[in-house]
């Protein structure tokens, strides 16, 4: 029986739902989280705390809230605070608040029924048991947006103006609102939108440097040692970068990318495993894209596919590209381009989203072009663009 | 009420069973897994409750039913049918 290989070593640790111990380059935003919750532990029920959380998909805005929750719980815990931390997707729950509602009713009762009374019965109950156990939660609605466009200000005025309704009684319920535009906030009415926006945590896009961190922290956790090169990472952390600096879509490729070596019996994640990993993710290449360019464009994308396919490599320089191309216009009976041209073709298929290029500055040697060639699977990338460039000389 | 008299249901035991398994439960799902209506549910449920064995929370118009916490008479049957269930 053939042994089974494995790049992985623990693979959940790629998985959407895993909460990292670490969260690089969100220090300071963790940091005023924590702030803004600090007096719960201090005096706990003088007060309850709404922060708005924000930023684009995948930079952090569920793992941040998630890992703070981790860590105020286990701070309360120590303080004797009975408190609890309910992440709740409210896309998962239809924006219902009645559905929210009970998630956060079932962390205290499992198998509270699902029928028979309105989301504001609801709400007094949860506060009930809450009193009733002396507990406290802070609610983090995630995708908050849903929750906003199916039932608008009314639910929201009612999340946050619960204490009206019970004067001089222990506040309870702190509110995190995860959303990715502070747009939707404008579509409440000016008194609900006046409870919410005291504070608000926004979350910048990841620069590639940050992505690089963030990947290795997963790759330390998740692959075997050596099983995934630097350039591998690289070229992950370009991708989730031209994603919007979107880390979760640089951790989901990341983990293709090693089943795809895993299904070659690869000792080690090669960057063609990301290329083949990310055209599944993404179908990018459409043939129209590929025909549609001129026909020194075609032969220089042939010159950089042969060059990857031979090299193994994550990236080539545009010098690396220009000998390259030189011999396929030889190939192809074609006078090559001037480097000058050749730039601006560059800068085409860069602009089609077939290659992408970045100027690097690293080397003492001045600034050179690096050319990534992301989404494609180099082998099919070539088979096409010989097919058309045959067709086209004939 | 004798004991012989308390275990003398099929119902009440099968609602013991019901809540050894689930923790706790409204009287609206504890007859609907017994396919009683809900009154004759509520009659079994205050017999055991009377007996101490059982305990209930309202909140609304729900009510859920537990095992008491503090009741011995709780703690041995809970025993009994833990026993029984894993050593069929």
């Amino acid at each position: 029986m053939p042994e089974y290989r494995s790049v992985f070593r623990d693979e959940t640790k790629l998985d959407i739902t895993y909460v990292p111990n670490r969260l690089p380059h969100r220090d300071r935003e963790f940091r005023l989280l924590m702030e803004f919750f600090s007096f719960i532990l201090q005096f706990p029920g003088k007060m309850a705390q709404r922060v708005i959380i924000t930023g684009d998909v995948g930079t952090g805005k569920t793992v941040l809230s998630q890992h703070f929750g981790a860590d105020i719980t286990h701070e309360a815990n120590k303080f004797g605070i009975n408190l609890r931390y309910v992440h709740v997707n409210c896309r998962e729950y239809r924006g219902s608040l009645f559905l929210i509602l009970h998630h956060a009713v079932s962390v205290f009762h499992p198998t509270f029924p699902r029928r028979g009374y309105s989301a504001e019965e609801l709400l007094r109950i949860l506060l009930q048991i809450l009193d009733e156990e002396n507990a406290y939660v802070i609610l983090a609605l995630d995708e908050f947006e849903s929750l906003v466009e199916r039932e608008g200000s009314e639910a929201v005025y009612k999340l946050t103006r619960l204490q009206e309704i019970r004067p001089n009684k222990p506040q309870r319920l702190s509110l995190v609102f995860i959303l990715r535009s502070l747009r939707v906030i404008e579509q409440l009415d000016a008194s609900t939108r006046s409870t919410l926006q005291s504070n608000i945590i926004s979350l910048e896009k990841y620069s590639k440097r940050h992505l690089i961190d963030i990947l290795n922290d997963r790759v330390a956790l998740a692959f075997k040692p050596l099983a995934v090169p630097d350039d591998t990472i690289s070229l992950v952390a370009e991708l989730a970068f031209s994603e919007g600096g979107n880390a979760r879509f640089g951790i989901e490729l990341l983990w293709r990318a090693g089943k795809y070596a895993d299904a070659e019996n690869l000792d080690a994640v090669a960057p063609e495993c990301v290329r083949k990993a990310v055209s599944s993710i993404i179908p990018t290449m459409r043939k129209s894209d590929l025909a549609s360019l001129s026909f020194h464009e075609k032969l220089l994308l042939l010159g950089i596919a042969r060059l990857f396919k031979e090299s193994h490599k994550a990236y080539v320089s545009l010098v690396e590209a220009e000998q390259a191309y030189a011999i396929v216009c030889e190939e192809f009976g074609a006078e090559p381009h001037s480097h000058t041209q050749l730039w601006k073709h560059l800068q085409t298929l860069s602009a089609v989203g077939i290659v992408e290029a970045e100027v690097s500055s690293v080397g003492s040697g001045g600034r050179s072009t690096l050319i990534y060639l992301a989404r494609i699977p180099i082998l099919e990338l070539e088979k096409e663009l010989s097919a058309l460039l045959v067709k086209e000389g004939a | 009420m004798n004991v012989e008299d308390v275990f003398s249901s099929r119902l009440r035991i099968k609602i013991l069973k019901i809540l050894v398994q689930l923790g706790e439960l409204n009287v609206s799902e504890i007859a609907r897994r017994l396919g009683v209506n809900y009154n004759m549910t509520r009659g079994h449920l205050k017999v055991l409750e009377d007996e101490g064995i059982l305990q209930h929370k309202v909140f609304g118009r729900i009510h859920l039913y537990r095992f008491n916490e503090h009741s011995l008479k709780a703690k041995s049957i809970r025993n009994v049918i833990e026993v029984w269930e894993q050593n069929p």
